[in-house]
């Protein structure tokens, strides 16, 4: 090799951050299939799906941990599960009730995303307790439409969008790539996305730049909820109906995905291609786990522990950088 | 104390004269910030019982002298002596700087206002500190000793917090603190009277002649000129980093310093410019309201002009150019803006550069900003848009794709410009701009201001550096929060805009003002630390309305049972808090400890508290983790449930189990007539209590409050973060064990709902989020009353459905108020 190319391409590396969750995946997959026979095709088109659900959520929790200063969502967990309800209660498995299911979603998200946004920029509660106390408000409602459901019968049309498979490959999965690559266009080449990336890395020189930050930060909660929201309408078309704490595992893994796949937890950053592979290498750990017949506990533990030592590894490298020239001149 | 200044008084008789008793000295120090000259080749003498005055203008070199000297700043080139004896630079730090008894009052003061005035009189010399009750006396009396060695009939009450002290009394503090540090020999006063009466200043300055008859050694720093001729026996002036005259007091006079501070001839030539368009442009900026009431008109900045903003650091200059950029209603000085306003910060790092992007990206975003979110951006498009911009401000279009990092301070400079012009606002706000940038540089900057401006703009320009406003069509000087002076044209110069600083300016009104404000806010912060208790109080008094039973001993007794789990994972979270972050593992934690106790510490007690043994040294790891990686604590705790519920799942997939007898026996005690529960739960808050008033406590509170200063004063972080989740951990446990107890069987989901209950009760308790605030009785009476409101709510025939969301509702509720409460006297 060109001996000039190796550091061109770590320096490529270091601005593309989403190549190690990739070369992550593409590693797991050929140890898998190379040690068990077991990981067939058919595994591979669950994995497909289940990383899909994961991606779609992750995506918003990416925006909204763009936005910097820690933010998170914690409340994607209780609006996924609400969602599942709410579809089950509105739609009634008649197709004919889609479009006011859908609105009914969009509604949900937009209001509980639109409840975070005014709890965390006008009422400036930190956004890890805002999400976390409107996920418990949730919760309870959660439990209210468990008494309130009809049925567990779920739309045809919605059933074949979320389990559905066009010559071979899953619906779902194309769904997520779509929504990756809008997500991507709209993080890399729209002025929304160039102002979420500088309200993270320095929400001050934004706002005196005339960046609107409250808008750009409330549309990155808005995103979450509405993902997360949608997420939740085909999980429960995908599983056949809803359960309490169903929404619960995406949250940890969505932060997961957002780590793995490159995206800083400082904010500031986003790749969605990296969130999109972040999902499918947490899955493929978790099928891998299961493969194993490593039981739930031991898959949550590793769970945990991948994700620390992620974090511990990538360390608080931007914020390093940026603290390295901090030693301006006196006065 | 009295020792130590008894010898270093005899030193002072044996060796008399100012000449003749070196101290510290300073030979030829040379700092350079980037391109930036800070110090060019001072020397300095400071003998034992000298009062060195040390003056200079805006920027001229002080606190980068005193920050070398103090070991914080290393300089380029130059020699220090101690007591005759040379110390490299090289090897010279703060602490070193401290060992040879120099200590500092910074200007921005360094106190942790969370503490009380003998705590942070502990923080600066711990050694004398025990682990037992009354350690505090040690501190307090050398509080009182020193505050009343310093300023006579103070009356501060040394075990008040520093936060309820107002600014001046606080500054008194900090005063007293670092002259009373065993074995100080030299005290550096920057700007130590900025805050005080004349009455108060007249005492510190007694004081200070006093004590340098003893032999200490002073070095006052002040901008108020006769303060420095009545105290110094020695005055040194600085200008523009050089050492312009040293010599003694009782040569020279307030007008002479005032004269060589400013100095008779610019050292940058002006520019060469033509002030043609003065007066016929149409207003872009309308100043009135309380700002111009000394100046009696209201103001009007017009497109074509540059208008500087002058005056003493911090006399209200910094915040009409913020006012200017995003009008406020409520403030004391009502803008009229016409067309929007562009801003670039001096401040490049906190106010500036975006750091992950390229000098392109970060000159972009000036036109990005205010475009609609989904414009399509393409990259030829906003190349095309830059490179005019950077090529006017000859701005290397090589480097355009460079980091912005990657950049001197001029470049970066530039660029903010750039960013600023893309944008393509008729205004433009100039904050310091030239803040560590190169003279070069800055003659370049000078010239493009005047070509922005003749092109049409209105340039409005505050700088610390009074040279510049020889740039300026217009200068409005400030002192005290109001324009007190309007220069224009050729009545600008730096002898001008001086004598004007020092305009004394009537300081009354604004003070009663801020008098009241305090009195206000005291009021406030009553009610809110009261609140818990009248809310539990409340919860309680309902409830035995409703249910008489519950006022009985056995009633009372069984509902606080049920809030003992949540009294302790309150105080386990409280402390987390107290270090501003959140634990959000730790009722997984509980979850996984209620289990270990029910099935391992019950079949095999040795391995059960192995078993604890591990979950503490775990949490404690966590915590070093979080400080030492600087990653976020709520992503890593929220990893570490998921692990806590594993490990509990693998344990005990399903709920049993059972209580160890020891254990039970724990809760099983009684006293007639008084319910064991409260009982315990007083111990707990006690506990608490005890251990918040600790020294490590007070450290721990101290770095929630003020890391930086701690950091500075040498305390390590990692140390103090694993010990924080230590606690955190053993408060964990026991809540796991006392779920053991009460429940005699153990369930891994058990914990679950305990994360958001104890952010809850630390909140309700009066706790800040932002941390440093601890308020251990505060959290109990939060968490019972939490805890309660499930029974409440069963009495009142309201589903359990509906907790969850009573709790969220509650938490978000009080967060709101406290919110309301903080926002209103702020703004008061």
């Amino acid at each position: 090799m060109n001996p000039i190319s190796l550091p061109v391409l770590f320096e490529w590396a270091r601005r593309n951050r989403w190549i190690w969750s990739l070369v992550g995946v593409l590693l797991l997959w050929a140890l898998l299939s190379l040690l068990t026979s077991q990981f067939s095709l058919n595994s591979l088109s669950g994995v497909a799906v289940s990383s899909s659900f994961l991606a779609l959520v992750a995506l918003g929790q990416t925006v909204v941990v763009t936005t910097g200063r820690g933010n998170i969502d914690l409340s994607i967990a209780s609006v996924m599960t609400l969602s599942a309800y709410v579809a089950l209660i509105v739609i009634g498995g008649q197709d004919s009730r889609l479009p006011l299911g859908l609105a009914a979603i969009l509604a949900l998200g937009l209001v509980v995303g639109a409840v975070n946004a005014v709890l965390v920029l006008a009422v400036r509660i930190p956004a890890i307790i805002a999400t976390l106390a409107t996920g418990y408000v949730l919760a309870t409602a959660t439990l209210l439409a468990n008494r309130a459901i009809p049925g567990f019968a779920i739309a045809p049309a919605l059933r074949v969008v979320a389990a559905g498979r066009v010559g071979g490959f899953p619906i779902m999965a194309i769904l997520a790539i779509v929504a990756v690559g809008v997500a991507a266009i709209v993080l890399n080449r729209t002025a929304y996305g160039r102002t979420l990336s500088a309200v993270g890395q320095n929400v001050r020189a934004a706002r005196l730049a005339g960046v609107r930050t409250i808008r750009v930060e409330a549309g990155a909660f808005l995103a979450s909820s509405v993902l997360a929201a949608f997420t939740g309408l085909l999980l429960g078309a995908y599983v056949g109906g809803a359960f309490l704490e169903m929404g619960q595992p995406f949250l940890l893994q969505s932060l997961g995905a957002v780590v793995l796949g490159g995206t800083l937890i400082f904010g500031g950053s986003a790749t969605a291609f990296g969130t999109l592979f972040g999902s499918v290498l947490l899955i493929l750990i978790v099928t891998t786990m299961q493969i194993a017949g490593l039981p739930p506990g031991t898959q949550d533990m590793v769970q945990g522990i991948v994700i620390i030592a992620v974090l511990a590894l990538a360390g608080g490298v931007a914020v390093r950088r940026r603290g390295a020239r901090a030693s301006s001149p006196s006065r | 104390m009295t020792s130590i200044l008894a010898s270093v008084s005899t030193r002072f008789d044996s060796a008399m004269g100012s000449t003749g008793d070196v101290l510290v000295s300073l030979k030829g120090v040379t700092k350079a910030f980037g391109p930036t000259q800070a110090n060019s080749d001072v020397s300095l003498d400071i003998a034992r019982g000298d009062v060195l005055g040390l003056v200079g203008g805006n920027g001229a070199g002080k606190s980068t002298l005193m920050r070398i000297l103090c070991g914080v700043t290393t300089p380029d080139a130059g020699a220090l002596e101690f007591a005759g004896t040379a110390l490299s630079f090289d090897r010279y730090s703060a602490a070193e700087a401290q060992a040879n008894g120099i200590r500092m009052v910074h200007q921005e003061l360094s106190l942790c206002v969370n503490l009380t005035v003998a705590e942070n009189f502990f923080l600066e010399a711990p050694e004398a500190a025990r682990f037992l009750p009354g350690w505090r006396n040690i501190y307090k009396m050398r509080a009182r000793a020193a505050l009343d060695a310093v300023f006579p009939d103070n009356h501060i009450a040394v075990d008040r917090e520093v936060r309820l002290l107002p600014i001046g009394e606080r500054q008194m503090v900090e005063i007293a603190r670092a002259v009373a540090t065993p074995g100080v020999r030299l005290i550096i006063l920057d700007e130590p009277t900025s805050s005080l009466g004349l009455e108060r200043s007249r005492q510190l300055r007694t004081y200070v002649h006093d004590h340098a008859a003893k032999g200490l050694s002073f070095i006052f720093i002040s901008h108020k000129l006769f303060e420095i001729v009545d105290v110094a026996s020695r005055i040194a002036v600085l200008r523009n980093g050089k050492l312009v005259w040293n010599g003694e007091t009782r040569n020279t006079a307030v007008p002479d310093l005032v004269r060589m501070m400013g100095g008779e001839a610019a050292i940058l030539p002006q520019a060469a410019r033509s002030k043609t368009n003065l007066g016929s442009d149409a207003a872009l900026v309308r100043i009135a309201g309380d700002v111009v009431s000394l100046l009696g008109h209201e103001i009007e900045l017009r497109e074509g002009e540059i208008v500087g903003l002058a005056g003493l650091e911090g006399s209200g200059q910094k915040e009409l150019l913020h006012q200017i950029f995003a009008p406020k209603r409520s403030n004391a000085a009502r803008i009229d803006r016409k067309g929007l306003a562009g801003f670039v910060s001096g401040d490049r790092l906190r106010e500036g550069v975006f750091p992950l992007w390229s000098v392109l990206s970060n000159i972009g975003l000036g036109r990005i900003a205010r475009q609609s979110m989904f414009h399509l951006l393409s990259h030829d498009s906003e190349q095309a848009a830059v490179l005019p911009a950077a090529e006017r401000l000859r701005l290397d279009s090589e480097r355009l794709k460079s980091g912005i990092l990657d950049l001197s301070g001029g470049n970066q400079q530039k660029a903010l410009v750039a960013r600023a012009l893309v944008a393509e606002t008729p205004i433009i706000l100039l904050d310091d701009p030239t803040r560590g940038v190169d003279v070069a540089a800055k003659r370049d900057f000078y010239t493009l201001t005047a070509e922005i401006a003749r092109a049409g703009r209105l340039v409005v320009w505050h700088s610390t550096e009074d040279i510049e406003f020889l740039e300026c069509d217009r200068v409005l000087v400030f002192a005290n929060g109001r324009i007190v002076r309007e220069l224009c044209g050729e009545a600008i110069s730096e002898q001008a805009i001086v004598d004007a600083s020092f305009t004394p300016a009537a300081t009354l009104a604004v003070d009663s003002g801020r008098v009241r404000a305090k009195r206000n806010g005291a009021w406030t912060r009553r009610a809110a630390d009261a609140a818990p208790f009248i809310s539990l109080a409340l919860v309680l008094a309902v409830m035995m309305v409703s249910n008489p039973k519950i006022a009985s001993v056995f009633g009372l007794d069984l509902l606080l049972w049920s809030a003992m789990p949540v009294v302790l994972v309150a105080i386990a979270q409280m402390f987390v808090v107290g270090g501003s972050e959140i634990d959000l593992g730790i009722g997984a934690f509980v979850g996984l400890i209620n289990v270990v106790s029910a099935t391992l510490l019950f079949d095999s007690p040795g391995l059960g508290i192995l078993a604890l043994a591990g979950g503490l040294i775990a949490y404690g790891a966590l915590g070093a983790l979080i400080q030492l990686r600087r990653i976020p604590a709520i992503v890593v705790t929220l990893g570490a449930s998921f692990i806590w519920s594993g490990i509990a799942y693998t344990l005990q997939p399903t709920p049993g189990g059972s209580s160890p007898e020891w254990l039970t026996a724990l809760i099983t005690w009684s006293i007639p007539g008084v319910p064991t529960s409260l009982v315990i739960i007083l111990l707990v808050a006690i506990a608490a209590f005890g251990l918040d008033r600790t020294p490590l406590g007070v450290t721990l509170r101290a770095f929630g409050a003020n890391p930086v200063a701690m950091a500075r004063a040498g305390w390590s972080a990692a140390k103090y973060a694993a010990l924080r989740y230590l606690i955190g951990a053993v408060f964990g446990i026991l809540a796991g064990l006392s779920l053991t107890a009460i429940n005699t069987a153990s369930d891994y989901n058990s914990g679950g709902s305990y994360t958001l209950l104890s952010v809850a009760a630390v909140v309700m308790g009066g706790c800040s989020l932002i941390g440093g605030l601890v308020s251990p009785f505060g959290v109990v009476a939060g968490a019972v009353t939490l805890a309660l409101i499930g029974a409440l709510l069963g009495m009142l025939n309201a589903s359990s459905d509906y907790n969850a969301a009573v709790q969220g509702v509650l938490l978000l509720t009080i967060l709101a108020v406290r919110a309301a409460v903080a926002g209103r006297s702020e703004d008061a």
